[in-house]
């Protein structure tokens, strides 16, 4: 039997064990977000959705120390729930994701040195077993359909009599993922709005916080850097083919996603042949999260698209990406680089490359994108 | 479909509803129900009857009784609230891993033939669920659907709260989609069955049949792959000779990082027009990807009767399958004779017998009758008091 100590509560805040002792503090939540602690707790869980916007999930986040006084070990044990409690009153799906994303990252480097028996506990509380290189096909599938490189699908697995078969460099990957999914089951949280009520100032920070980030994030919108499964949506709108129901929501979920505003959105409609204003009007709207939806909708995964048969052409990035939105970062980051680097050369030289390069674009295009190998790409993931 | 054929099945289903229990699906309170009625503009306008919510097996079995449906449906999820009137109010709690085989999607011909290959999948599925998925089969219900197929319901506690995404992953494993040649082959090994080796004996094969042509209908079959130029298939089809025995043998020492190798491989699995994607898909097992990925799909009623077949909707246990022909455990109704009008000359089996029907007007027995009737190859003819 493994004994947490306040600091392991602290350091891994999900478990079950950290949930009841903080439920112990406080009579209720709402008398605990109004007391000195609570708006602490509410203030440590903004600086924490700070950190998630910023962070990248390439690579290991700085571990926060944990102080020794039990009242400060507190307020971070409670910062877990109340982050959740944040996010769910936000009712944005990226904003979930990226917390969650960060959350789970900050456990994963708590467990890379941790005592052995802890790290079995927790690998044996998230689900997994605590040694051994298998997993059941139950456990395994809602870790790896989040995972972007082909070699997780359960399609290119050793899989035999329900389990799963996982080589011992992808262990941590797997712990992470499945913190992740662990982490993320339950949200968003149903919260009785007199307690959104209680954070709604901070939330309107971080929304505003957020807004700032997709417009970083994706800037202006552009077109070249669309993933082939949009550009062929688009294609036939304006040609006027004929789009499915599952097309339509996908090309305006991401047009949507990626900052163009309804108004374009809608023109492009405008060539569909029966267009109806005012049904697209809605649908855009709808989709958008102005049709009276509090939530919005995010452009369907890559899997999705496939399976609805709207996935054509995949090339090189899309070997990367499980989703149109990573896509279109990727690749709108090469074009700018590839800009950038066009304009800071001699304007001699720089005409006289691209004479050649005209010539075979792809070549100039493509070293950005192709990983060398899939076992290379995974040692500079770990390495970098 | 003229009124008095309607009326006709209609009592024909009432007389069935009188006498016969439907199974009722586990957890009744938390599933939704729909149902579409025998209504005045049926089957021309078809309206369905939906986010209906029974308190318990004999509600459920009164409604029935009583309003006789034409089709009857239940949510494969469970709801807290299965009859509240939006989506987002039922509150989810989980939905039953569903798979739908439906011979529409994979072959055509005569009926007798559509359900023999269908019945060919569905064991071909069941066999890759226990074998190589590893599902309890304790957990898992057959029911023929009424129509051309059949569903596989898997009630797993494990799989209960698995979104659109995992169900996916699983439906990709079936189906074939998204592999990878490199990872598959790199991994090979002796004792590997799955996808492993079927992509690897598909490969095989089809490296096989393509060195027995010339190098010029090679160079022009893998190069009318997108993505494909002249120089790469023409450098591919060089290296067949050497590719093969490394795939009968030993996969993994391909060099899978050469560029060519990569192109032509990949482009293989990808390609819309790629001639090896017939061959994964006849490999794979052709389930109908979204009624899996669906987490709130409806689906028949077992115990209920289908009208547009006459069918019923059969739960089978999984051993009564071998032995299961629709065409005649799947039949409600008797052979008491009916007069129908025939649209056209049509020949098919039913119940044992064959049936060599000739346009226009004829006396049948009543189970060819609603068969006929339901699929719209008929109407009821004669004496319009016969059919009571």
């Amino acid at each position: 039997m493994v004994t947490l100590d306040l600091k392991d509560l602290a350091k891994y805040p999900f478990l079950k064990e950290s949930q009841t002792y903080i439920g112990a503090i406080s009579s209720s939540l709402e008398h605990y977000l109004e007391s000195t602690g609570g708006r602490v707790a509410i203030r440590e869980a903004m600086l924490m959705l700070e950190h998630a916007l910023s962070f990248s999930g390439k690579e290991t986040p700085s571990i926060p120390e944990i102080p020794p006084e039990k009242e400060a070990v507190m307020t971070i044990i409670a910062t877990y729930p109340v982050s959740r409690i944040m996010v769910s009153c936000a009712q944005d799906r990226m904003l979930i994701e990226r917390l969650v994303r960060y959350q789970a990252w900050v456990v994963f480097a708590f467990l890379q040195d941790e005592e052995p028996e802890i790290k079995r506990f927790i690998r044996r509380s998230i689900g997994l077993p605590e040694t051994g290189m298998d997993i059941s096909v139950i456990d395994y599938i809602p870790v790896a359909s989040r995972m972007a490189e082909e070699r997780w699908r359960l399609v290119n697995r050793v899989v035999e009599k329900g389990k799963v078969r996982i080589r011992p460099e992808e262990y941590d990957e797997i712990v992470r993922e499945r913190l992740r999914y662990i982490m993320s089951r339950n949200l968003p949280l149903k919260v009785p709005s007199r307690i959104c009520d209680q954070v709604k100032p901070a939330i309107e920070r971080i929304k505003a916080e957020w807004q700032k980030k997709v417009l970083e994030e994706f800037g202006q919108v552009e077109e070249s850097a669309f993933p082939p499964c949009m550009q062929a949506i688009l294609g036939a709108l304006t040609g006027h083919g004929h789009l499915t129901h599952m097309a339509r929501f996908a090309v305006t979920a991401f047009l949507h996603n990626i900052g163009m505003d309804n108004t374009r959105i809608i023109e492009l409609y405008g060539s569909v042949p029966n267009f109806d204003l005012r049904k697209t009007l809605y649908q855009v709207e709808h989709i958008s999260g102005r049709g009276g939806t509090s939530n919005e909708y995010i452009s369907p995964l890559c899997a999705t698209m496939r399976t609805h048969g709207i996935c054509v052409h995949p090339d090189s990035i899309c070997s990367r990406v499980t989703h149109p939105l990573s896509y279109y970062k990727l690749k709108k980051r090469d074009l700018n680089k590839q800009k950038y680097q066009k304009q800071v050369k001699d304007p001699d030289e720089s005409m006289k490359k691209r004479v050649e390069s005209e010539g075979d674009q792809s070549d100039t295009n493509t070293p950005d994108c192709i990983p060398s190998s899939t076992d290379n790409k995974y040692k500079d993931e770990k390495s970098t | 479909m003229k009124p008095a054929t309607r009326m006709f099945i209609k009592q024909r289903f009432t007389d069935y509803y009188q006498k016969k229990r439907i199974s009722p699906p586990a957890s009744v309170k938390e599933r939704e129900f729909g149902f579409i009625f025998f209504d005045e503009n049926y089957p021309d306008d078809i309206r369905m009857r939906r986010h209906i919510g029974f308190s318990s097996n004999d509600d459920l079995q009164e409604y029935v009784k009583s309003l006789v449906p034409a089709h009857a449906y239940y949510s494969t999820a469970y709801y807290r609230t299965p009859q509240a009137p939006t989506m987002a109010d039922k509150d989810w709690l989980g939905a039953d891993l569903i798979f739908d085989l439906d011979a529409d999607h994979i072959v055509r011909g005569s009926f007798e033939e559509m359900l023999k290959r269908i019945k060919a999948e569905t064991e071909k599925l069941l066999e890759v669920l226990e074998n190589e998925l590893g599902i309890d089969m304790r957990t898992v219900k057959l029911v023929f659907s009424g129509g051309r197929g059949y569903h596989i319901h898997i009630q797993e506690l494990g799989f209960r709260d698995f979104g659109s995404a995992e169900r996916r992953e699983i439906v990709d494993y079936l189906c074939g989609n998204g592999i990878s040649p490199s990872v598959l082959l790199d991994e090979w090994g002796a004792s590997r069955s799955g996808w492993h080796e079927r992509y690897r004996n598909i490969l095989t094969g089809y490296l096989e049949d393509l060195s027995k042509k010339s190098a010029k209908d090679i160079k022009s079959e893998l190069s009318s792959l997108r993505g494909v130029g002249q120089v790469t298939a023409d450098r591919f089809s060089g290296m067949i000779p050497d590719l093969l025995p490394l795939l009968r043998t030993s996969p993994s020492s391909i060099l899978l990082r050469d560029q060519t190798v990569k192109t032509i491989l990949n482009a293989l699995v990808t390609e819309k027009e790629s001639p090896l994607l017939p061959l994964i898909k006849e490999a794979s097992i052709q389930v109908d990807e979204p009624v899996t990925t669906d987490t709130r799909r409806l689906i028949r009623l077992p115990g209920s009767l289908h009208a547009k077949s006459g069918f019923k909707v059969v739960s089978l246990d999984l051993k009564e399958l071998p032995d299961f022909d629709p065409l005649i455990d799947a039949v409600a109704f008797g052979e008491r004779e009916v007069p129908v009008e025939a649209h056209k000359e049509y020949s098919f089996s039913l119940l044992g017998s064959q049936y060599d029907i000739t346009k226009g007007k004829t006396k049948v027995p009543e189970a060819v009758a609603v068969y006929l009737c339901a699929r719209g190859m008929a109407e009821i003819g004669g004496e319009p008091g016969s059919a009571s």
